[in-house]
């Protein structure tokens, strides 16, 4: 094995990690990652004058993704577009549309963006959406997809589409509130996760 | 049109805001509902930290 081939096994679990999280299918997700390390072993010469070898693969990696999605997007969009049958307004305003609960004041943004565990924390907060809504979620926002190409790419209607990821915001809100924001250590840790 | 948002509708409106542009009408009855709120604001700003949350991510997953 090749230097270059055993630096790019080495970043596999990292790589698999983000297709699992995109694709919400172990079997597609391994078979994203390998066409990756495919492409990659194919032109080496590509990577050549690249910073960083990582940041060249999950670029690489994201058009696979997009690839598999479209590879099975019929069975993508006939997928039970919600996993989720409760209903988070109900839980979250009174009948009169008042908040139940009052959201809290995160405090400032930088004060847990540049925090490691902060990423972590928001990781595991995609992971725990559901299967759909977590793809949806994915596409837009670390796929950087605009709406109208997921509703293409899916053949969802823009209004299935929003009502999900609404959703999920919500939920990845709740999700980050209740594992990051009412942990008291981690308020007063300030930036050593820094790196 | 009624005017007055309550907080639940003005909730759906931050997070479309996401996705889409509002109206100028729609982004009006919301910033009149922010100065007589005090929780709305609060949860404007969460969507803006997650929002910046992704994009930090986004640089993260690649580093």
């Amino acid at each position: 094995m090749s230097d270059f081939a055993r630096q790019i096994e080495t970043l596999r679990p990292a790589l698999l990690k983000y297709a699992r999280l995109q694709l919400r299918n172990p079997a597609w997700a391994e078979d994203a990652v390998s066409d990756t390390v495919l492409a990659a072993l194919e032109k080496p010469q590509a990577f050549a004058g690249q910073s960083q070898l990582k940041t060249w693969l999950i670029g690489v990696l994201k058009h696979k993704l997009i690839d598999q999605i479209r590879r099975n997007s019929r069975e993508l969009s006939t997928t039970a577009s919600d996993e989720d049958g409760e209903d988070l307004d109900e839980l979250l305003f009174a009948a009169d549309g008042h908040w139940r609960d009052a959201p809290q004041d995160w405090g400032d943004p930088e004060h847990c963006l540049r925090q490691m565990d902060f990423m972590r924390v928001l990781e595991a907060c995609v992971d725990l959406l559901p299967g759909q809504q977590g793809r949806l979620f994915m596409m837009r926002e670390w796929l950087e997809l605009e709406t109208d190409e997921i509703c293409k790419e899916l053949n969802i209607s823009p209004t299935n589409l929003w009502v999900m990821l609404h959703r999920a915001r919500l939920r990845l809100r709740d999700c980050l509130q209740l594992n990051w924001f009412s942990q008291p250590q981690q308020q007063t840790k300030g930036a050593e996760g820094h790196s | 049109m009624k005017l007055k948002l309550t907080c639940k509708e003005v909730t759906h409106l931050l997070l479309s805001a996401q996705d889409r542009k509002l109206p100028l009408v729609e982004r009006l009855r919301i910033r009149l509902h922010m100065r007589i709120c005090e929780p709305c604001p609060r949860f404007e700003r969460q969507v803006q930290l997650m929002q910046r949350a992704s994009a930090r991510w986004r640089q993260y997953s690649g580093e």
